[in-house]
């Protein structure tokens, strides 16, 4: 369950680029919280503001007005962003980029372990590596002495997420993290998602274009649109009675089983 | 200035870079040698001064001082003296105001070693023989190595395993061990073609069928200890640009399309060029200096050897004429590049002009 | 009626550097109506993109023919040359829309040029004018401001009009078949279902005949294609219509397809998607018995030893000997 006390806290926040003419507001005057122990998806169109939005919560960018908090003080309190970084950690879409290509995906997961202050002796390590492949449903043989290009989309990702089981962060910014896998493996990212927020009680933001995933594992979902959050709430307010135009759009544009989609029979 | 124009305005900035490049080699030119002991008035004077009495060794000191504007002057030119009647030596900044003057007059002073031979004279002399053996063997090697290169990396095969090895071992010998290995070669072992210098002994220069034919000769292997280097590098580089290409998703998508294999060719060519071109602009002037060790080597008769010369013999005026020469030509050559690939390129001229 | 395009019982395979086989197209037989969109289903690694090739005829090493033909107007287009296959096939009998739309454009080459490219790749007599007053035409009628389009770079344009920009050049030449690879993949929702829009419009207006539409995901297709092949490790273990495919499954692996959709409709949250676990096989090595059975949630014990073939259950095809 999500806890009352505030992960992260936005008055006013915006993020322009360009000067002169050219300047657009990314982010435009949003306002929210993001409880601990939530899952909250960010859904939009491409060029919605949702990563740059994501890219400040990671402390990646850095606002031009108003004010972020996290745990209470502002985000850069701390003069060193690896201060934040211990605590708050991303996973993007393309998990390739995200493993070096010349070394085994398991030597790289142990790796992981140089991030703490103390890493634990080499038994712990392996045993910690195992677990978080089981976490993520993969037998640790099956990995054993494999490299990053032998391994498909779908499995890269769930890599990246084990990786994340290592860190233990307490937040963890998910953007797009399913673009890039096959449509069967996607229910699958989504269920250790849900499982990092049970089992390791993580804040878990979730950025996505498709409002059909964010309605399975968020709590609550954020719409934004030009930069400006239309619609927030649970998903099954947001998805069955929309209030912002723009969600209804998204709604129908999710090509779904059961609704009429595109307004043409299919043809025969 | 250019506010309005964009292309302008970018030619503007990089000339305002360059011109600072140009600033700082000149100031670099003048100090380093002025680091050293070494003083011109000195060397010359250790030259004559065993044949003069005191007086007329001071006299020739003093001329000498004025000479090489190391002494302060008055209006009417005389030398300013301090009470012991010592001469007032020049400030450093004076002298470098006074160099920077002089060079832009084209005036690099005079030869020591040659005095009173202007280095101005020394360099023009040089100067038809240098440009004569390394703008060939540098245009027409970058553009056979990049052909060559491409060609490798559009054909494979036999020619590829061929070619590909050949231009890793070429590019992979330090220039002067090359220029040494041919003229063992070529020269001593195999004696078809001579060695040292730019044309027979006792010659005179001129427009003579006999002076071209003798000049042509010595010009062969020099030629080639340069032309063969850059063949290999840009070889090596281009073929593994157009690899890259060549596995490009548009490469791809235009063979699916039908596209013509020519066109392909032309799409894979021009693209892998751009970088190409970027990394000529960083390396021209290493090729260049090793062009200049290439004339040491051959004893050719241009400015690498008076460099040569003139740093045995601590000749610093010429040593500076010759430096600054060659970075004003390499200079010139990176501004052109330069300014050429932000129009080639439409990526950068888009970004400049304001695109999407 | 005769199909525009045959697939004959094809089998292709990649020759490895040490001799091995890669069989990654095997026994796939289908056929193409004019007019018709057939989907293909899998997931990444199961032989479309090898499937696509030999579509195009584009065999090249180190991918072979093993048997079998691709048929256009019973001409088997994997017999002709390399050149023959690029004059006569691509881009006019067979055309495609690739998946990497982002990429797949000469970043150095204005949008105007590489069309024109494309045209003169194919009649070397076209003039400049003419060229230029096609596809003034073209772009226009596929929705873009077609000067300020054809004048650009391609760095120059958002990704959803570099997307029409590709539909615009893989269909100039009005191919008999267009193969759409992923084309949404990148996209986002909204910008896909425009994207799908514009599909159906070129075969409305009769510049593309046909259409083979590739892509995992099956709610997508339920929309798009008239019929349905579901593809995995190299082989077709299931092909009917739209309806039979995604409603009446037989495949075990087609059911655990769309068992792992997801859905933003009311009431499906209760429906728990369950992702595939596993990887597909190795196609490298000799594969006996049910490809899927590793994989299978109702494999029985005689499923691993028995090689599947295509049959006819309920109307359609599937390849699973105890489907019924």
């Amino acid at each position: 369950m999500p806890s009352d006390s505030l992960c992260f806290e936005a008055n006013h926040l915006s993020r322009a680029f360009g000067h002169g003419r050219r300047r657009r507001l990314a982010v435009n005057d949003a306002t929210f919280t993001i409880r601990e122990r939530e899952i909250v998806s960010l859904v939009g169109q491409s060029g919605c503001g949702k990563t740059v939005l994501a890219k400040m919560l990671l402390r990646l960018e850095k606002p031009t007005s108003g004010q972020l908090l996290f745990r209470g003080r502002p985000i850069d309190a701390a003069a060193d962003p690896r201060e934040h970084w211990r605590q708050v950690q991303a996973v993007f879409q393309d998990p390739y980029a995200a493993f070096n290509q010349f070394f085994s995906i398991r030597s790289q997961l142990k790796a992981a372990f140089h991030l703490f202050p103390q890493r634990p002796s080499e038994r712990e390590m392996e045993e910690r590596v195992d677990q978080a492949l089981l976490a993520v449903n993969i037998r640790p043989p099956d990995i054993e002495g494999k490299y990053p290009f032998e391994l498909s989309g779908g499995q890269m990702q769930r890599m990246l997420l084990a990786r994340i089981f290592i860190l233990r962060p307490q937040v963890l910014i998910a953007d797009e993290p399913t673009s890039m896998v096959d449509a069967c493996s996607r229910a699958g990212i989504l269920e250790y998602l849900m499982k990092l927020k049970e089992e390791l009680q993580m804040t878990i933001v979730f950025v996505t274009h498709d409002i059909g995933l964010a309605y399975y594992v968020s709590d609550r979902i954020f719409i934004l649109h030009e930069g400006q959050i239309v619609e927030q709430g649970t998903p099954d307010a947001v998805t069955q009675s929309p209030t912002s135009p723009v969600t209804r759009q998204l709604l129908d544009d999710i090509p779904s089983l059961h609704r009429e989609w595109i307004g043409r029979a299919p043809r025969a | 200035m250019f506010a309005n124009h964009p292309t302008l305005r970018y030619i503007a900035g990089r000339a305002g870079w360059y011109a600072l490049t140009f600033f700082v080699a000149v100031a670099i030119n003048f100090w380093l040698p002025r680091l050293g002991d070494a003083n011109p008035v000195d060397t010359l004077m250790s030259k004559v001064s065993g044949s003069l009495d005191a007086k007329s060794a001071r006299d020739k000191e003093e001329s000498y001082l004025k000479e090489f504007g190391l002494v302060d002057l008055d209006e009417q030119g005389r030398i300013v003296r301090d009470a012991d009647g010592v001469p007032v030596r020049t400030s450093i900044l004076s002298q470098f105001i006074r160099y920077v003057g002089m060079s832009v007059r084209g005036d690099f002073g005079s030869s020591i070693v040659q005095y009173p031979r202007p280095v101005a004279d020394i360099i023009t002399t040089a100067l038809p023989w240098t440009l004569a053996l390394q703008i060939p063997a540098l245009i027409l090697g970058w553009f056979i190595g990049n052909s060559l290169g491409a060609l490798a990396a559009y054909r494979r095969g036999v020619f590829d395993r061929v070619l590909y090895p050949m231009a890793l071992l070429v590019s992979a010998i330090p220039s002067f061990c090359f220029g040494i290995l041919l003229v063992y070669v070529f020269g001593i072992q195999l004696e078809w073609l001579p060695t040292l210098g730019g044309y027979d002994d006792g010659m005179n220069p001129g427009l003579t069928w006999a002076f071209v034919q003798s000049a042509s000769q010595y010009y062969v292997l020099p030629f080639f200890s340069i032309f063969l280097l850059v063949v290999g590098g840009q070889a090596i580089g281009m073929r593994s640009m157009c690899i890259y290409e060549l596995g490009t998703d548009y490469v791809r998508y235009a063979k699916l399309l039908g596209v013509r294999e020519s066109m392909i060719v032309r799409y894979m060519f021009r693209n892998a060029m751009l970088p190409q071109l970027t990394g000529l602009a960083l390396t021209l002037g290493g090729m260049v200096g090793g062009a200049l060790i290439a004339e040491m080597i051959f004893s050719y008769p241009g400015l690498g050897l008076s460099m040569l010369t003139a740093i045995q013999s601590l000749d610093y005026p010429v040593i500076t004429g010759c430096t600054l020469l060659v970075t004003i030509c390499v200079l010139i050559a990176n501004f052109t590049v330069d300014i050429l690939i932000g129009f080639l390129d439409p990526r950068i001229r888009a970004a400049r002009e304001g695109g999407h | 009626m005769t199909p525009i395009l045959e697939v004959d019982r094809l089998s292709l395979h990649y020759r490895t550097r040490f001799g091995g086989r890669i069989h990654a197209v095997d026994d796939v037989s289908f056929t193409l109506q004019k007019g018709e969109i057939l989907g293909i289903a899998g997931e990444s690694g199961c032989g479309k993109t090898t499937l696509v090739s030999g579509l195009m005829g584009l065999l090249i090493p180190p991918l072979h023919r093993t048997t079998g033909a691709v048929r256009i107007a019973g001409r088997d287009i994997l017999g002709l040359t390399p050149d023959e296959a690029r004059r006569t096939v691509l881009g006019r009998e067979v055309s495609m829309i690739p998946q990497g739309a982002l990429n797949s454009l000469n970043p150095t080459r204005k949008v105007k040029d590489l069309a024109a490219d494309v045209i003169r790749s194919h009649d070397e007599r076209a003039d400049r004018s003419a060229i230029h007053d096609r596809l003034r035409e073209r772009f226009t009628k596929i929705g873009l401001d077609a000067d300020a389009v054809l004048d650009a770079y391609p760095v120059q344009l958002p990704a959803g009009t570099k997307q029409r920009v590709v539909i615009g050049i893989s269909t100039l030449l009005n191919p008999k078949i267009v193969i759409a690879d992923e084309p949404s993949s990148a996209l986002d929702v909204s910008t896909q279902k425009a994207v799908i829009r514009l599909l159906f419009d070129l075969l409305d207006e009769g510049i593309v005949s046909s259409m083979i539409f590739i892509t995992h995901e099956l709610s997508l297709l339920r929309h798009v294609s008239s019929r349905i092949a579901v593809m995995y490790a190299g082989q077709i273990v299931e092909l009917g219509t739209t309806e039979q495919v995604i409603f009446d499954g037989r495949q075990p692996y087609t059911r655990a397809l769309m068992g792992s959709m997801l859905s933003a409709e009311p009431g499906q949250k209760a429906r728990k998607p369950v992702a595939i676990e596993g990887a597909p096989p190795y196609l490298g090595q000799e594969l006996h018995g049910c490809r899927f059975a590793p994989r299978c949630p109702v494999a029985k014990p005689d499923c691993a030893g028995r090689d599947q073939v295509l049959r006819e259950v309920k109307n359609h095809w599937v390849r699973c000997h105890h489907a019924e």
